[in-house]
């Protein structure tokens, strides 16, 4: 089962990903490659195998409700180019 | 031929921010009214390397949310990526138990068109985290036409219930009746104040149309509305779209639709919506709730407002309507509660929250938690009528008073300048009215001149005499018997 | 002999009897860093910390380099990747605090594969690190610049991150000890994501001891991280003479038939002498799913995780950006495919199509299925010994610059460091002598929580073997 040119660059495109033509066939080498290399799933009987969630149990640690202010959302807010004023400015999200 | 009928098969998708002081994973408030991106830390930015810690108290309102749509819940639930790229989504993915919900499936009761009691069936709840929200430059803020879109994270993080119904619902009128019920009971779990000026209710809705001719067209999701209008308004549009396309025998497209609620109609998405399997959370184990805790949490769960109802009815003999009025907002009946806990009678009292509280909570633009009138002093006011030392436009002006000067009954009594165990005035003419309008042909009698001897006449004063408890001064009485049958 | 030469506990000890100051050990690694910077190119930031500001504590004054995907506040971060610009985080790694407070003072952040996806550190938007044994060499990676400071001199210790051997095969490659702790035993808090379910923080050093002073440091729970363990044992106290006598080792059966280049296939006989001459039993146990299905297991979980750690880079609160895109898919498009690079790139389509709702069950989920399979098979194994041995990787370290073109032939490699990740295993990479001037390191794993056995196993191996000298192919 091989993926196309146009259904890799699709994903591609989903993952917000442009790719150069090059960049395209490599691509579409290396996850061809790939699955293919995953086919031997197909061997194992896994029917009745539950999904590996952590290498052993473990519960979910629950923190108390209380807020604690980050002191410093200012040193945050400096690492974007798109600050303006206190938001965060982006352009058109509505494609036309 | 026979005409084509159509049935509207609806599902709703409901989010309701739960309260919690601090975020679902991380120590920020969730105060979304702060300045913008003041209530931001590393890990609702989704900053490189930050990790999620799940916030206990929001499993516990999860978990009495889902109480209170009749929901089980689950020993062990897990957490998911939900992928898709947007400005007011910092990692690119939103965390949330979609795939394994902290519930099981529950219900809710609303009536259907026959007035019949109906089951919604709730297929489960989840949790999940809210993203940020966007200010859109467009001059009327919306999202069309914006050129630029401004982020504020304070939002992002914040604690969500997702609430998922299986497409029972057969009209608007359901839907609405769905969402305002189950936003009662929630509000009552405590839960969440689901308060929906602040955007704390949102609703998708799946439509799709049955016709009688067997045809059933494709599902289409409706999104954006935020209040029980919008989501009325946006149902009967869709139903009335549908009906007409298929009536053309055309076909629904199956697609996501945006509501427009200063246009009134829904529009299609242009926004391709990629459904994606979603990952298991590795940075979150599963979460496990034990039967031990489950029961703790239960026993916080308040009686249910219908339950509650009911009970007035009952229990009581609270009037139906009033009953319903009072459980609507579960202060309100809290605030009538502890009026009969102090001692009034609950009739009496139900119609005194029914009608004079709300009516200066209209006044004032008030909620009831904010009234300063204690259910103490109501309930003694309330008694105070019921044994008759004050009649009830008395009452009603000591509780006016009361409301107004912030002071104790027996100032307001005082300066009101109300003899009390006097029944006199507006007290005597009360009684006097309501003697009269219970023996009619009394009245008659006197009135054709029969009673020469004012034998009738007597008979009424005595009644009056009667009813002020002794109370009034027979002078009084005899005027003001006199003064009624002229 | 100058100080930048001697060993963490040695620098410790010295300081305590004060033979030397903690400004003398700056200055002299300093001066070394200055001396092969720039033909090994280790580090993406040097930075001006001084011993003057460090804290008190185990480490006070101690230089040390860490790995650059560890959040160092106010420090240039990057994974070595263009997408993130000149991200100054605002906050600490854990790792990185325990260090701080006690005393650490940090000399720079190592160079890395970009998002540690890569074996060779060759994969880095800042260039290729070279092996400081000799420079024509990759020094392995993803941690390729962590082992390589180690190894040249820079520091006594750094920090690196496994999600398949990242630690584990340089510090083979560059002749260090390093160790992958178990997964949960080091907090994950300020690392940043590649594979969150196999990623994991641990030391490089020239001792086996210096791994157990900064183990002593680093280990232990943090609430900040969801999947570090509370109550388990991380007592990493130095045993002068730890025994492994009675104790079974075993060699993998299904591995015999692989091809080992021959220093390392020498290296394995070797070891297994050694101990059997201090008391271990040698045996053998079977991997049979671990050795067949642990390669394709690894990527496409790795690859499902990674592709969705990796969606927050979109140019709109940190790092690289544009600013004059005109609409917010093109400004993602344009950050995303100009700040990643291509292996980065050739992951993410890899996730995303693994993930897809038409191959996730047969991908994705099966993978997570296998995963179990392959954890129960090192359950039932470690039932049957106590220790593995096993080689880190199959071959010497390749030349700097050379690619293979098959990307999954260039993973197979992976195959003896990525199951211990997949099964949230302890991995030592020890180090066992030269052949032709190169190193040559081997691995021992262990069951869950047997970090503090296997560094005493590591001990006695050091013991035995020798430990590796200071590697100068940097030095002009």
């Amino acid at each position: 089962m091989n993926l196309t040119s146009e259904e890799v660059n699709e994903i591609a495109l989903e993952s917000r990903l442009l790719l150069t033509e090059q960049e395209l066939a490599g691509a579409v080498k290396y996850i061809n490659s790939f699955l293919d290399a995953l086919q031997c799933f197909k061997e194992l009987d896994l029917k009745d195998v539950e999904p590996f969630s952590f290498a052993e149990a473990i519960e979910c640690p629950l923190r108390e409700d209380k807020v604690i202010p980050f002191p410093d959302n200012e040193a945050i807010l400096h690492e974007s180019e798109h600050v303006d004023g206190s938001y965060f400015k982006v352009p058109r999200i509505m494609e036309e | 031929m026979a005409e084509l009928t159509f049935t509207p098969v609806i599902g709703i998708e409901i989010h309701i921010r739960l309260k919690s002081d601090s975020k679902l994973f991380c120590s920020c408030s969730t105060d979304t009214d702060a300045p913008a991106n003041t209530n931001i830390c590393p890990v609702c930015m989704g900053l490189p390397g930050t990790l999620p810690v799940l916030n206990h108290h929001v499993v516990e309102q999860g978990m009495l949310a889902g109480f209170a749509m009749n929901c089980g819940i689950r020993p062990k639930s897990l957490f998911f990526r939900k992928s898709y790229f947007y400005p007011d989504l910092p990692k690119g993915h939103q965390i949330s138990q979609c795939d394994l919900p902290i519930t099981t499936a529950g219900y809710i009761e609303v009536h259907d068109a026959d007035g019949n009691l109906k089951k919604i069936r709730v297929h489960h709840m989840h949790l999940e985290e809210d993203v940020g929200s966007l200010h859109h430059s467009a001059s009327d803020g919306r999202l069309e036409g914006a050129d630029t879109s401004y982020v504020d994270y304070n939002r992002s993080g914040t604690p969500l219930a997702e609430i998922v119904s299986e497409p029972d619902v057969s009209s608007a009128a359901e839907a609405v009746e769905y969402v305002m019920t189950l936003r009662r009971r929630v509000i009552y779990s405590g839960a969440s104040d689901v308060e929906l000026e602040k955007g704390m209710m949102r609703f998708d809705a799946n439509v799709s149309m049955k016709c009688s001719d067997g045809r059933w067209g494709h599902k289409v999701e409706v999104k954006n509305m935020n209040s029980f209008k919008a989501l009325e308004r946006a149902i009967e549009y869709e139903i009335k779209r549908q009906k007409k396309i298929m009536l053309q025998g055309g076909d629904v497209i199956q697609e996501t639709r945006h509501w427009n609620d200063a246009k009134g109609i829904t529009s299609s998405s242009r926004v391709k919506e990629n459904y994606r399997k979603f990952i298991v959370e590795p940075d979150l184990p599963p979460l496990y709730i034990s039967q031990e805790w489950i029961d703790r949490v239960a026993a916080r769960m308040p009686e249910m407002p219908d339950v509650r109802a009911n009970r007035y009815v009952n229990d009581w003999g609270v009037p139906r309507e009033v009953a319903d009025v009072l459980t609507d907002d579960k202060n309100l009946a809290d605030y009538f509660e502890a009026c009969v806990a102090a001692g009034a009678n609950p009739v009496r009292a139900s119609h005194w929250v029914r009608t004079e509280v709300l009516r200066v909570l209209n006044e004032k633009g008030q909620k009831i938690s904010a009234f300063t009138v204690k259910p103490e002093t109501l309930a003694g006011i309330v008694a105070r009528v019921d044994g008759g030392t004050l009649s009830t436009t008395q009452g009603r002006e000591v509780f006016d008073k009361v409301c107004a000067e912030g002071i104790g009954i027996d100032d307001a009594v005082k300066s009101l300048g109300i003899t009390e165990g006097g029944v006199a005035g507006n007290a005597l003419a009360d009684i006097v009215a309501s003697v009269i309008a219970a023996n009619p042909d009394v009245l008659d009698e006197i009135k054709s001149g029969k009673d020469k001897k004012g034998k009738k006449l007597k008979f009424l004063q005595g009644l009056v005499m009667k009813e002020s408890k002794g109370q009034a001064k027979p002078q009084e009485v005899a005027e003001a018997v006199a003064e009624a049958v002229k | 002999m100058e100080l930048y030469e001697l060993n963490l506990w040695m620098l410790m000890e010295g300081l305590k009897a004060g033979k030397f100051s903690a400004s003398e050990i700056f200055t002299s690694c300093k001066k070394r860093i200055d001396q092969c910077e720039g033909e090994i190119h280790a580090l993406i930031t040097r930075t001006d910390d001084t011993p003057q500001s460090a804290k008190e504590g185990v480490l006070s004054g101690i230089p040390t380099i860490i790995k650059d995907n560890l959040c160092t506040k106010g420090i240039r971060t990057t994974a070595a990747s263009r997408i993130l610009g000149n991200w100054r985080p605002p906050y600490d790694a854990t790792a990185w605090t325990r260090l701080k407070d006690a005393g650490a003072v940090l000399m720079g952040k190592a160079n890395m594969d970009e998002f540690a996806m890569g074996n060779t550190c060759g994969n880095s938007a800042f260039g290729p690190t070279r092996n400081p044994n000799d420079t024509s060499l990759v020094p392995g990676g993803s941690s390729g610049g962590s082992a390589a400071a180690v190894s040249a001199g820079y520091v006594p210790f750094s920090l690196g991150s496994d999600t398949g051997g990242s630690i584990r095969q340089p510090a083979s490659y560059c002749g260090v000890y390093g160790l992958k702790p178990t997964y949960g035993m080091v907090s994950r808090y300020g690392l940043i994501s590649y594979g969150s379910s196999l990623d994991q923080i641990g030391p490089f050093a020239r001792t086996v001891r210096d791994l157990q002073i900064v183990m002593s440091v680093i280990s232990g729970h943090d609430k900040m991280d969801s999947s570090s363990f509370r109550d388990k044992p991380h007592d990493f106290t130095h045993n002068e003479k730890p025994s492994i006598k009675g104790k079974k080792v075993a060699v993998v059966k299904e591995f015999s038939g692989f091809t080992l280049d021959a220093p390392i296939a020498d290296a394995m006989k070797r070891v297994q002498k050694v101990l059997a001459d201090e008391g271990a039993i040698i045996t053998e146990v079977s991997l049979p799913v671990v050795s067949k299905y642990a390669v394709a297991c690894y990527y496409a979980l790795a690859m499902s995780e990674a592709h969705t750690n990796l969606e927050r880079y979109d140019g709109v609160r940190l790092g690289y950006t544009v600013k004059d895109a005109r609409g917010i898919k093109e400004m993602f498009e344009r950050v995303r495919s100009y700040g990643f690079g291509a292996e980065v790139k050739a992951r993410i389509i890899a996730g995303t199509c693994l993930t897809e709702p038409t191959r996730c069950e047969e991908y994705y989920v099966a993978a997570t299925k296998v995963r179990t399979l392959i954890a129960q098979e090192f359950t039932r194994a470690f039932g049957e010994t106590d220790y593995i041995l096993q080689p880190v990787t199959p071959s010497m370290p390749g030349r700097v610059g050379e690619s293979d073109d098959d990307a999954m032939k260039g993973y197979e490699a992976d195959l003896y460091t990525l199951p211990v990740n997949l099964a949230g295993l302890p991995g030592l990479s020890f180090f066992t002598g030269y052949a032709g001037g190169l190193p040559v390191g081997l691995q021992l794993i262990g069951p869950r929580w047997s970090d503090s056995e296997l560094l005493d196993a590591g001990i006695i191996l050091e013991n035995h073997l020798g430990g590796p000298r200071i590697a100068n192919g940097g030095v002009k």
